[in-house]
Formats: structure tokens, sequence, C-alpha cells
């Protein structure tokens, strides 16, 4: 199964990330033309900063998800198959508890449609949109190493 | 064969039931349920109640997920006593059933206060079932305006569902504030504004002592003397523990089921779980019952296993609560406020009125014990974890009301396995 | 070879496949390894105009939305964007200075290899600037106006000259609202202050003085630029011409000319003709020397000389892949920093020439005009002395070019019309209120990779004229077409609309006009003006049926131009939006706000076929506020 890895040495905080992200999740898939639909798509990763260092901050697809478990509308379920947590948006209410209950904060609400924003590693897509859009290449797209015995 | 039994079927229930099937496939499982209707969304009857969700998106398991994991689902049992020695559960119609092991996954069942006369009505409901919301929903077109008693949690829900049915709505409320079991004063009054400027009115201070009517709600009359017509009443005055079938017993009891950290209760061999369920509290320091969906999907998960066989423990919950009225969101983690406290706790805060943005945090020892955020949530998964990995976050406390307080600034202080940077 | 499906015109396509094979880096390949581009800057909500920041917006709304400083969105943008139009406008005024210190040194006799070319046109100018011209050898009024000029260049208050030649409606329009220059360098200079830290923090106040620096360009410095190399080189008359990579000899020694200012090319032109050379090119192996350009640089010598063009700016490595050019001579603007590595890869050499441009890599001989001939002379012997050097395996010419004309001015566009001895735009002006015309379309700039290298020029202009809309072009754009052989008067009959066809076929011009380099779209204004003055399509630039595209545009020359178009009330088209989005109101700034107070506007379509429909609606719109008749052939 493919993760996402961050370089962080290499990320230098330039936020291309995030809005290669956003325009990836939008109707028009263009950057100028995404800001004037009708509902703005908004970027799924975010980057932060913290003490000169950058970091990308996505949905880790947890193998035990918390948020799956607090999710009471059962908007939000893991694929075993794929590792992926998926959300459904119809089902969803918009209630946060999958905000609350993220320990990486990587779940932010939106408020204006009322649903979370989660990355869903581009799942229509050959690689996540942050992945090719990174200048220096500090997002990696790499198989999940074995885990450790 | 084994035979488990599991009184609920609701988050706790289902969630044990099937964490046992993941480790045990052959043991006979059967579940029983008081109410008609396979597992369903609790949390989403206040959605179905405004209309926002309809009824096909109740269920919270496929059609076929009872066959397909070989559960024996029993609807419409009521479980009136457990005898312990004997193994066994009796049921309404006096019949019983054994087993080996048991979960009292039995949830919790509003609470009607004793001095309020004319409860019994037609037109007066608590909201806890979907029988509950379906026979609201069928009084809605007859019905203009609505008293709802009591300003807690579902309260405050029932009061915006049917605010966007666009009835009048009425809160009454005895205390000072609303949401007073998970929020301070100044959150509190955040959210009545809210609510106040979306046409909710609210009477603080009192408390209804009749429903008026007959046949029909006519209206509710308070202890001042005033009477506020209404033709629907909702009573959200809490909700207390579905324990009676155990009461002649000798498991024993507080607010909920007592349960240690396997959620085995005092009796061996029987577990609760989910709202009926007492357990440690992880920011408070003794036993309590955090009534919460995802708390009941945690303590059916551990119940479930160490039924299996498996041996994790349970560290314990914590009270913590989303909630969102008109666009405002507002999340509670814990102690969230100091009144009363015997020992010195500090708070950390910031607020911002005309944005509507509140939060605060609570520290013991430098560590987080609880929090209160109004109008900007994001950080919250974080502070949870803070909460629950007892993170001393003296070093970077002048951080934690950042708003772009990150995930970054507390890696490698949780027990997270993070392997994401490299 | 491998086979690849590059876009661009076939000899392009052939070149890039070469220098793939050859493991050349180009545009091309650069242009991949930078996408995708930075959303901020595409936006033009970045800002690091100071030490505060740099600072960016979130334009989702969600982070920050004012850059330390309390810049928010508009302000950053608009600072941003004037801050292009004032280094394009530069680029094109620092162009102006540098003929009129030609001009200046024809007129103290100082130049070696230049003259005055065409005395009438200096004649006409020296009026227009009040100079007195009676009684006055053209030497020593060349040598007032050129004092004048700089002047103007100079000047502080009041007003530049030739915004005069505009109708009188728009010269109200731009005294009314404050957009008349005042001098020429003053108004970028000032803009580049105005956009520092803490000065102007008012979109629309920035928008307004941006549009000035603009007109100090198009009205300015552009204008003098155009009429200036007239009169020093001559006025351009139509001429016959090839456009494309196959316009390289694999006999002959090969010389491109590359840039902007025609100085240096037009020397470097006399001095490829001079026998001596000629000689010296036999003696060392060569058939000849065979002189071409790239770039605007060439159409100024295509416009007086009919020196072919080799291609334009995307394919300015591309010339260099063949292995068969000996020497390339640059000035400055839109001279990729790459070509010395390219040129590294065979014998070519790449010689600087402007003390303003230097590239590390390059042979730097600085050009003086004092001694431009002899200076000129020494690069065509460095060339001719290089062709031994040429490794004949190596070389690959593309057959590929294509027959043209070139060579249209504002003057020749009345002979032509109305022939020599009744000179007039009336036909121009009968044929679109008939409804055979339906009005005149700029299609200018660049050719960008981003766009389809070229190729979104061809289609555009295809059905433009389709549609009974004559193209008039410069640039690189109008290389793009040449080399789809849309520059010649039999294009009419195989894409142009039957009315267009007509005209065409009566005056026996091409559908598509070109003016010449990118410094003249000056030229298309004075049109402008021109139709305007023949009567019965509106009293000033913006109620003629006329449009400005540059579906490809890539330098902040082309933001400069297009913002003088705007501002003299025509509708401009870009392929891809200049950084401006990241602010709604900027976007509803420049493309609906500016309309109600210039008359002209923005619009930003990437699709050329779209963008068609744009001009053609835009042009509909205008002729029915004109009451003219239906279109002749629908």
């Amino acid at each position: 199964m493919k993760n996402l890895y961050y370089v962080v040495k290499k990320c230098v905080g330039c936020k291309t990330c995030e809005l290669a992200c956003a325009v990836a999740h939008s109707e028009s898939d263009d950057l100028s033309k995404a800001l004037k639909e009708k509902r703005v798509a908004r970027p799924l990763v975010r980057v932060y900063g913290v003490s000169g260092k950058d970091y990308p901050v996505t949905c880790r697809h947890c193998k035990d998800p918390k948020c799956v478990a607090a999710c009471m509308a059962k908007a939000l379920t893991r694929d075993v198959k794929t590792g992926m947590v998926l959300h459904d948006e119809d089902r969803c209410v918009g209630c946060w508890m999958c905000v609350m209950v993220c320990p990486y904060g990587a779940i932010r609400p939106n408020h204006k449609i009322k649903l979370p924003l989660r990355c869903d590693r581009c799942k229509d897509k050959d690689q996540p949109a942050c992945v090719k859009a990174c200048p220096t290449k500090a997002i990696l797209w790499e198989e999940e190493p074995e885990p450790k015995k | 064969m084994k035979h488990v039994v599991i009184i609920g079927n609701s988050a706790a229930g289902i969630a044990a039931a099937e964490s046992i099937r993941q480790i045990d496939k052959t043991s006979k499982i059967t579940i029983l349920s008081d109410e008609g209707y396979e597992a369903y969304c609790r949390c989403l009857l206040s959605y179905y109640l405004a209309g926002e969700v309809d009824e096909e998106k109740i269920p919270y398991r496929p059609k076929s997920f009872y066959k397909e994991n070989n559960f024996d689902l029993l609807l419409n049992k009521k479980v009136v006593s457990v005898e312990p020695e004997k193994n066994r559960i009796v049921l309404e119609d006096k019949s019983s059933v054994g087993y080996d092991s048991l979960l009292i996954a039995t949830g919790a069942s509003p609470k009607f206060p004793k001095g309020v006369k004319g409860l019994q009505q037609k037109g007066v409901f608590g909201l806890r079932t979907l029988k509950d919301a379906k026979d609201i929903v069928a009084l809605l077109s007859s019905s203009g305006s609505v008293c709802v008693l009591g300003a807690g949690l579902v309260g405050l829900r029932v009061a915006h569902a049917l605010s966007k049915r666009k009835l009048k709505v009425t809160v009454v409320v005895k205390s000072k504030q609303v949401l007073s079991q998970m929020l301070d004063a100044r959150a509190a009054s955040l959210v009545q504004k809210k609510l106040e400027s979306n046409g909710i009115e609210f009477i603080m201070g009192a408390d209804a002592v009749e429903v008026l009517g007959g046949a029909q709600v006519k209206g509710i009359k308070l202890d001042s003397g005033k009477e506020v017509p209404c033709s629907l009443v909702i009573v959200g005055k809490g909700v207390s523990a579905n324990m009676d079938l155990v009461k002649d017993s000798k498991v024993k009891c507080a607010d909920g089921i007592l349960t240690d950290k396997f959620l085995q209760s005092s009796i061996p061999g029987i577990y609760a779980a989910g709202d009926v369920c007492e357990n440690f509290d992880l920011t408070i320091g003794k036993t309590a019952v955090n009534a919460l969906w995802p708390i009941a999907i945690e303590q059916g998960k551990i119940a479930g296993s160490r039924i299996a066989g498996a041996s994790e423990a349970y560290d314990g919950s914590m009270g913590m609560n989303s909630i969102e009225f008109f666009g405002l969101p507002v999340i509670s983690l814990g102690v969230y406020d100091i009144k009363g406290a015997s020992v010195s706790l500090e708070e950390l805060e910031t607020f911002d009125e005309n944005k509507g943005m509140y939060k605060k945090l609570i520290l013991k020892d430098g560590k987080m014990i609880g929090a209160i955020m109004v109008g900007d949530i994001r950080a919250s998964g974080l502070l949870l974890s803070l909460i629950r990995n007892k993170v001393d976050v003296a070093p970077f406390k002048d951080k934690l009301l950042l708003e772009d307080f990150s995930y970054p600034h507390i890696a490698g202080k949780t027990n997270e396995k993070e392997q994401m940077y490299v | 070879m491998s086979k690849r499906n590059f876009p661009g015109d076939p000899a392009t396509k052939e070149m890039r496949s070469v220098a793939e094979d050859l493991s050349i880096e180009t545009i091309w390949d650069r242009e991949l390894k930078q996408q995708p581009h930075c959303g901020f800057g595409t936006l033009g909500i970045c800002c690091k105009n100071c030490n505060l920041g740099p600072c960016r917006i979130d334009p989702f709304g969600e982070g920050a939305k004012c850059g330390v400083c309390g810049a928010d969105a508009d302000v950053i943008a608009a600072r941003n964007l004037v801050r292009h139009i004032a280094a394009g406008s530069a680029c094109h005024n620092d162009h102006g200075r540098e003929i009129i210190k030609t001009l200046h040194l024809v007129g103290t006799g100082k130049a070696q290899g230049y003259k005055i070319n065409d005395p009438e046109k200096l004649e006409r100018l020296a009026k227009e600037y009040g100079l007195e011209t009676s009684n006055k050898d053209s030497i020593k009024l060349a040598q007032e106006l050129a004092l004048r000029l700089f002047k103007e260049y100079g000047q502080q208050d009041g007003e530049i000259v030739l915004p005069k030649r505009a109708p009188q409606k728009q010269f109200d329009i731009w005294r009314k609202n404050n957009l008349m220059p005042r001098g020429i360098d003053r108004e970028v200079t000032e803009a580049l202050a105005r956009t520092n830290m803490g000065v102007d923090n008012d979109y629309q106040s920035l928008m307004m003085h941006g549009m000035r620096v603009a007109l100090s360009d198009g009205w300015g410095g552009s204008m003098i630029a155009s009429d200036l190399s007239d009169i020093l080189f001559g006025s351009p008359e139509p001429l016959r011409a090839k456009a494309n990579l196959g316009v390289l000899k694999e006999d002959q020694v090969n010389i491109i000319v590359h840039g902007h200012v025609p100085i240096l090319s037009d020397a470097i032109a006399t001095a490829s003709a001079d026998p001596a050379m000629l000689k010296l090119a036999k003696e060392k192996g060569a058939a000849g020397i065979n002189l071409a350009g790239v770039c605007c640089t060439a159409l100024e010598v295509l416009s007086r000389k009919g020196v072919n063009v080799a291609g334009n700016f995307l394919q300015q490595e591309l010339v260099l892949v063949t292995g068969a050019v000996e020497l390339l001579i640059v000035d400055l603007q839109c001279i990729m920093p790459s070509l010395p590595d390219v040129a590294a890869c065979f014998h070519t050499k790449v010689v600087s020439t402007n003390p303003r441009a230097h590239f590390p890599g390059s042979i730097y001989v600085e050009f003086h005009e004092e001694k431009g001939m002899e200076i000129a002379r020494k690069i065509v012997t460095m060339a001719i002395e290089n062709f031994p050097n040429r490794d004949k395996a190596r070389v690959c010419i593309p057959k590929e070019s294509r027959d043209m004309v070139g060579g249209f001015s504002t003057e020749y566009i009345f002979k032509m019309l109305g022939g020599n001895y009744r000179s007039t735009y009336r036909p121009l002006n009968d044929g679109i209120i008939a409804g055979r015309i339906r009005g005149v379309a700029g299609v200018v700039g660049c050719d960008n990779p981003k766009q389809n290298s070229g190729d979104s020029h061809v289609a555009l202009v295809k059905e433009l004229i389709k549609h009974d809309v004559l193209v008039v072009q410069t640039g690189c754009a109008a290389t793009a077409c040449a080399k789809a052989g849309l520059l010649t008067p039999e294009a009419a009959f195989q894409y142009a609309g039957k009315g267009l066809q007509e005209i065409c076929e009566a005056v026996g011009m091409p559908p598509v006009l070109h003016l010449g380099p990118c410094v003249d779209n000056s030229r298309i204004l004075t049109a402008c003006c021109e139709m305007v003055k023949e009567g019965g399509i509106g009293k000033s630039l913006d109620e003629l049926p006329v449009a400005g595209v540059a579906p490809e545009w890539m330098s902040e020359k082309a933001i400069a131009i297009g913002w003088y178009f705007v501002a003299s009330g025509a509708l401009v088209v870009f392929g891809t939006p200049f950084p401006v989005h990241g602010s709604p109101n900027m976007t509803k700034f420049v493309t609906q706000d500016v309309e109600a107070i210039t008359g002209g506007k923005w619009a930003f379509e990437p699709d050329p076929i779209q963008m068609a429909r744009v001009v053609i609606e835009h042009m509909d719109r205008k002729r029915q506020a004109l009451k003219l008749k239906p279109m002749m052939y629908q």
C-alpha cells in the first residue's frame, strides 16, 4: 500500500501543495476558475511552520482510525483492501466528531458546506496532486515499509 | 458452543459484537433490543427531526449485517432482570435466555421529572429512540409551537431541529445557563445568543410545574405561575442509565453499572459498555458515566475483545462533545469549569466576542485536563490527544491557543506512532 | 528520430526531436520542470516588496487575509500588476530612448552608417512637436527633434505630445480621469514609488496610475520608437520574405540577429551585404552570407529590408540546434539566458552587444552608433571566420519555411486602400459599414509553451478571418501565423470569409496584415485613429469594432501593451490571465469596472476558438451600437 511521506528538511513552506490540492478537488481543475466556483474547493493538506521547520499535515489514514469510530452518521469508513479511510458526503451531517478525535488535527471543518476537509489521497488520480506539485520533492508517494518485527 | 448475550443493539452493543467476531468466528452471539429497529445512528435523530436527514440514512449497518456476521437479533425484547447465579436473563414475557458471557449495553433513557404534572399526555416526548422521533414528526404538521424543558444537549438539539421546521420554540431552563453539563457560563452565553438570534426563545431560571391540556397539549405552566402556550412539549432534562434490570442482582452500580479496566462489572462474566456503563474518568480522576457515541464504541470494542479472550485494557473515558448550532461549532473536552475545584487549576483563554470565538484550556500541574472551543474547533483533536496522553504542556503552553496550533507542535509528545515525517 | 507529438509548426516539432535526441535542454523541458507554477504567483497574491514579508494571501479564505503590513489581496495584486506594467513600459520607453540617441547622433554627425531615411516623416513629427521646420535640413531637424524628445522623457508636468493623435473624445477621457502621462520617465518611476510598502494602498488608485504608465508607453515611448525607426531606417512597405527555420542555408554563413532594437540589426544587415564581407565568406568556403532574424529585431529588418525570419521567441534555441549558425548576435529583451549553453553544444558563437544586457557565456562586443559599421563588420567577420569550424555532419536544417508578406504600416494602409493618388482609409471604413468586414482585431504578443507554442495564434486567426475579421499582427504572434502561411494574399481565398475575401481581392492584400515588431503595436493605435478620423464608425476608439488579443503572451511588455489598449478604449483578450485572480475586486476591476472609465476592458480565455467568439461578440455589440448594417455574408 502506498502512503504519503514528507521530507521535512526539504519542505520550504511554499504551500504549493495546498493550492494544488484545492485545485485537484475543484470542479474545473483550474486555479483561477476554482476560486469562482459555487462550492470553492479548499486545500485538504495544510502546511504548518513550527520552530523554523515546515510540516505538511494530512490525514494519515490510520489503521485504527478514531474518526471512523467516532462517526455517528457512518459517513466515515475504512476500506480494508486499500487501507483508505473513505468519507461519504451524502451521509455526513457535519457533527465534527471526527475533528474532535483526530489526534493529528488533520481534519478541519469546512463550515460553508458542513463537511470535513480530509485528505483523500486524490483517490481518482494516479498519485496525489501534492506529490506532483511539490517543487522541492519534499512529498513522497511510496510503498509503506513492512512493519518492523 | 459458547453463547454471548448482548443486551442493546446500538453503538456499544454492535461494536462489541463486531469485535468478538473479529477474534471468534464460531460462538453464538445473541443481540436483544427493546426497540423495533435494526441498529441505527441514534445521534442522527435530531437531524432527522430537523428534516435534514432521510430515514434511509438512519441505519447504522447494511441490511445483511446480522446474517453475514451470524448474529441472532431479537427485536422488541425487553430484558427485565439478570440472574447471575443462573447465568441467565429474564425477559418481560417471563421467558429466559442463558449466557456464558453477558454484555449490558442498554443505554439510557430521558429523565421525566416527577414534580411536573401532566407529563403522561399525548404530545409530550423525550428524544431517545427512532420511535420518539417518528412520533414527533407525525405531530409536526399540527403543531405551531413547542416548549422544550431543559437546555441540555438533547433539549437544545431538539430546539434547533424544530426551529428549522419553522416551529416557534421556547426553551425553559431552570439554571442560569444552557448546557451546564458541558460548558462554562461564557461559552454557554455564546451558544444561547446564537440560538436566540435564530428565533429560539429562552426562559431562564424557571421550571415547568404542569403541562396544560387534556387530549391535546395546550401549554405549560411555570413555577412563576406564567403560562406558555404550545402544542408540543419535549423533555430534555438529562438521561439516566437503563440499569433497572440489575437492581435486584449483586451487580454494583452508581450512576451507571460500575466496571473495571476490561469493562467487566463486579460480577465476573457480566460486562457493561456505553451509556449504561460507569468507568474511570481520565480528567476528573474518579468514576463517571460519559454518555457519548464514540465512547460507547470504544467501550464496546474493549468489552467485546475481552469477552473473546483478548486482554486489551481500557484506560478510561472522559466527558467530551461536539455540537453545532446555526453554524457555531462548539467542542467541550473533559473538565470545563474550574468553579468549585478543590485543587489549584490553571486557565488559559482567548475570547473575541465579535467573532464569536472563545477558547479556554484548563491545566492541572502543567497537564491539560479540559478545554472548551467555540467558533474555531480546528485544534480540538490535538488538545484531546494532549489530555488523553497526559502530556506535560508547560514547555509549549503559549502555543496552545495559537490559531495555527498544529500537530508538529506536539509531534513525538503523544503516543501516536508517527512515520510520515522523514 | 522518435515520434513525439509536440505542438507547434513542423520545423519546431522536428527540431525539438533533434534537441531531445541530443539531450539539449530547451524551454519546453524547463517548462515541464516548473510544473505546477506557483499558485500564489499565478494569482498575484504574493508580495515581496519589503522585508516584513515575503507575504501571501490565502486565496481560499482560511489563512492570512492580509500581509504583515496590512495589505490585502486587492492591494497586493494591484501593486504587483502596476510593477509589471512599469517594467513592460520601461522596456519600450528605453527602446525609444535608444533610438532618440541614434537620431541625435545622426543629427550631430557622429553616427557611423546611419542617415535620415524618411525626411518627410521627420518633418511631420517635428511639426507635431511644435518645432519650426522651414529652412532646416533634415540633419539639423533631427538634432532638434532628438533634444525635444529627450526633454519629453524628462518632463515633469503637463502632457506628452502624441496622445493628441487620438480622437478628441479619447483625449478628453484621459484628461478627465487624470490618465494623461505627464512625462515618459516620470510615470514609470512614480509607479515604482507608489507600489512601495506603505505608499498607495488603494487598488483603484494604483490601477489608474498603472494605466497612465501604459499610456506613456503606447502613446509615448513605443510610438516615438516606431516613428523614429521609420525616419532612420525607412518606413516599411510591403515585401515578400520567408519565415521559419528552413530559411537557414547549409552552404552559407548563417548569422542570426535576435532582440529588439533595429539600430544593431540594421547595421548588421548592411555589413552582411558588404562585398568585402562576401569575398571573405567565399574565401572561407561559404557560398555567401545568410542573415536571418529571431524575435522582434527580425521583424524590424524584415519590414524594411526583407530579411527572412528564422523563428519567433520559442524557436531561439532551436535555431542554434540546427548546428548551422555561425553567430547569433543579440541586443536586448526576450533573449533566453540559456542561449550560450545551447550554443556551446555547437561551434556557434553568441555575441552580446548592449551594456544593459549581459549574457554569461557570450562574447561581449559593445555596440556604439559612433562606430556602428566598424563594429558590425567586426562581428560579421567573426561569423565568417567561424564558418570553417562548423561540423557539417551535425547540421540539421528543417526544410520548412513559408512565404509571407510583411512591412505594412499605418501610412502604407492609406496607399494600399486608396492607391497612390487618393490615399484614404475610406475603403476599410466602408467595408466595415457595409458588413463585409466585421471589424479589426490585433492578434499580437509572444508565443508560450503554456498555450501550445504558437498553435493557438493560428487557430484563433483562422477563426477570426473566417468570420470576416481583418487581422493585424505584430511580433511573435505574426511570425506564428507567417509560419502557417496566413500572411499571404492567397490565404484570403483559403481561409477568409466571403466579405473579407472580396476586400482582400479588390485591394490585393492578405487577410492578415503584418505591422512589424511588438513595439509597433503603437501603429495599431494610429491606424485606429485614422479609422475614427475617416468617419462613420464611431467618434472614439472605444466605439470601433476592434479588439486586441494576445493568446500566448509571456512578457511584462505584453501587459503594458494590453493596458495601453484598454486605457485607449479597446477590449483586450489574454489567453491566460495576468496575475490578478487572487483578488476578486481586482478581477472585477480589470474585466468590468475599467470599462466605465476608459471604454476598454480585459477578458481572459485560453481556448482559441472561444477567444475568437469573445472578439466576434464584442465586435457585433459595437456594430449594433453604431447601428451598422448586419454582416453581408453571415
